[in-house]
């Protein structure tokens, strides 16, 4: 056996819990979801005609994605600055702007959700202080429409981001963009030719986290929303617990996970996701 | 600092949290009785589950809270971890179509002949009364003077101020409609006409409504806070909050009033124990105790009569409150919540 081969057989080794692992934890409970969206009365496919031909639920669907997709790019936005700044600072410091970053990881969705919905009321404290200040004649509005809803979801989903990206930055060879310097480039076209480039796997990854954990967001829409705030999430929470049809839930389930691969392999074309994702 | 091992052993602690949280199959378990939680599930226990524990030398464990699907998946595993389970009333006829709850059995349930017809089906009992009601921000409306009846409650001229309604169609259905002037014995059946009309009377008040709730705690909070001046709202947790000085108004009038129904998982081992305990609550003595509990009331009109005149004033089945109040059909608010669904959907989206 060739010193390669027995590489290979080896990774396949170790591979081997992991894919087990998958198989029954993951892919078994698939493979059952999917029947279970097949069983209906009414025809195997019936609950996909019923999702997809109904204005309302396409609507529903395509909402998500929407919210999903701003979500995403407002906390990148967010987060790369805020990496670039973790890469710059030293012991203490790091170690205090690296906790804010991550200790909101240790509250619970729900809490910071009602935290929120304290913080924006029309008599809660940032209405308050803008009153006081004289900012501002009369209360804002600052509740239940989509404003507080995209502050709830990227507050929660910003480490997320934050995180791939100083990953991808801390890997940046700082004599390249000193040797950029050196060659005459002005700091703007040295961030756009070089360090931009050298960090976009990381900002890759961070959009592809936050997206398709912004697609499954369930509590804080229904609790920060408006009235139209309604989610896929919360569509097949509705059908599995209020209707109690599980095939729906089942067909609303699938057609996310479809258009969750259609999305991931059409952003396959332009930036290289396997690169983005795997750990090296 | 931030550690991989430290990160290694959250997660270990998480997986065995979880292996902890796996049933023990086949093992015998006490009884178990489930429901909602809060001040329901404080009352139940002290009223019903503790007394009858003591009573007849049994083990009852409570818990909580209620998940229709969790029930539904774990008779169709044939796994059933809960006995006797507290639903809302929609959920018996959804249980009995679906074939997962146990009909009553009422050789054993016998105090069911002394309760009112409306709280006794073939699948479930109701032990416990609430209602939807309509509560409002003192400051909005002061001196008590607020929404004395849905039609006040569509009336924003006067009666200004941003309104609260529950997210789903159940008792907007019935709100509306009465809103709309229909008399409460026209409220059902539920036609298609009569949906479409709901859902019209609802678009009118859309632009008035500020929140649509979704969890029973929401109302008190935002009616406390001034978010809200006036809202839709569970009675229980309306009084609850009364108990704790907030600075909210209510009226029973006009109320929506509906009951917490027991219902007993098909295939439990403890069937008969169940069917025992359903008959205990709903008996004089255990029905007795919520008079001074105070936040949910009697199902039982004997045990409702003895009220004091302060306790009266809270009880949704107290003669001088139930004249006012629409009782809901369930078995009808079952039918225009899946059929009519969508439509629902559409009138929020749009």
């Amino acid at each position: 056996m060739s010193l390669t081969a027995r590489g290979h057989l080896a990774t396949a080794l170790l591979l081997l819990p992991a894919l087990l692992f998958i198989a029954v934890w993951f892919v078994t409970p698939l493979a059952q979801l999917f029947q279970l969206s097949v069983s209906d009365k009414a025809g195997p496919f019936a609950p996909y005609a019923q999702l997809l031909g109904s204005e309302v639920y396409r609507r529903v669907f395509v909402n998500t994605l929407w919210l999903a997709l701003t979500v995403t790019a407002i906390s990148i936005l967010l987060a790369y600055p805020t990496a670039y700044v973790l890469t710059r600072l030293k012991g203490w410091w790091w170690t205090l702007a690296f906790y804010c970053v991550l200790f909101p990881f240790w509250i619970s969705v729900l809490i910071r959700t009602f935290a929120w919905m304290l913080l924006l009321e029309k008599n809660g404290p940032i209405n308050r202080v803008l009153l006081e200040l004289g900012a501002i004649d009369r209360p804002l509005e600052l509740l239940f429409n989509a404003g507080s809803v995209h502050i709830g979801m990227v507050h929660v989903l910003l480490p997320y981001a934050v995180l791939p990206i100083y990953a991808a930055m801390i890997r940046v060879d700082h004599r390249l963009l000193l040797a950029s310097d050196g060659l005459g480039a002005a700091p703007l076209m040295t961030f756009l030719r070089i360090y931009l480039p050298l960090t976009m796997p990381g900002v890759t990854a961070a959009a592809v986290f936050v997206f398709l954990l912004a697609l499954g967001f369930f509590i804080t829409p229904a609790l920060l929303g408006g009235v139209s705030a309604i989610t896929v999430a919360m569509l097949i929470e509705q059908l599995v617990n209020e209707r109690l049809v599980w095939s729906l839930a089942g067909a609303a389930s699938f057609i996310l996970l479809a258009v969750i691969f259609a999305l991931l392999a059409l952003a396959a074309r332009f930036v290289p996701l396997g690169q983005a994702l795997v750990a090296r | 600092m931030i550690t991989r091992r430290g990160l290694m052993q959250s997660a270990g602690a998480l997986s065995l949290a979880a292996g902890l949280g796996m049933p023990a199959f086949g093992q015998a378990r006490p009884f178990t009785f489930v429901s909602w939680g809060g001040a329901l599930s404080a009352l139940e226990k002290e009223a019903f589950m503790d007394p009858y524990a003591k009573k007849f030398g049994i083990e009852i464990v409570n818990t909580s809270p209620t998940n229709n699907a969790k029930l539904k998946a774990m008779v169709e595993a044939k796994a059933v971890e809960w006995d006797l389970v507290d639903v809302g009333g929609r959920t018996i006829f959804q249980g009995r179509d679906q074939d997962f709850i146990e009909p009553i059995d009422y050789n054993i349930v016998t105090n069911a002949k002394n309760l009112d017809k409306g709280w006794v089906t073939s699948h479930g009992v109701f032990t416990a009364t609430g209602a939807t009601i309509i509560a409002w921000n003192d400051k909005a409306y002061p001196g008590g003077k607020g929404p004395q009846s849905w039609k006040d409650f569509w009336d924003v001229k006067n009666f200004p101020g941003a309104r609260g309604l529950y997210k789903l169609f159940y008792y907007n259905y019935e709100a509306a409609l009465l809103a709309a002037g229909l008399k409460r014995e026209e409220i059902y059946p539920a036609t298609d006409e009569k949906v479409k009309q709901a859902i019209a009377k609802c678009q009118e008040i859309k632009p008035h409504v500020k929140v649509w709730w979704t969890a029973g705690a929401q109302p008190p909070q935002l009616l406390s806070s001034g978010e809200l001046a006036v809202s839709s709202a569970w009675s229980g947790r309306i009084l609850d909050a009364l108990k704790e000085k907030a600075p909210i108004g209510y009226t029973y009038k006009d109320g929506i009033a509906w009951g917490n129904a027991y219902v007993v998982p098909k295939g439990t081992p403890h069937k008969e124990t169940a069917m025992k305990v359903l008959n205990y609550a709903i008996g004089e003595e255990a029905q007795d105790r919520l008079l001074a509990i105070g936040t949910y009331g009697p199902v039982l009109a004997s045990s409702a009569a003895k009220a004091t005149p302060e306790q009266a004033a809270k009880l949704v089945m107290h003669p001088s409150n139930a004249k006012d109040m629409l009782i809901i059909n369930d078995e009808q608010a079952g039918l225009y919540m899946t059929k009519h669904e969508e439509a629902w959907s559409k009138f929020q989206l749009g």
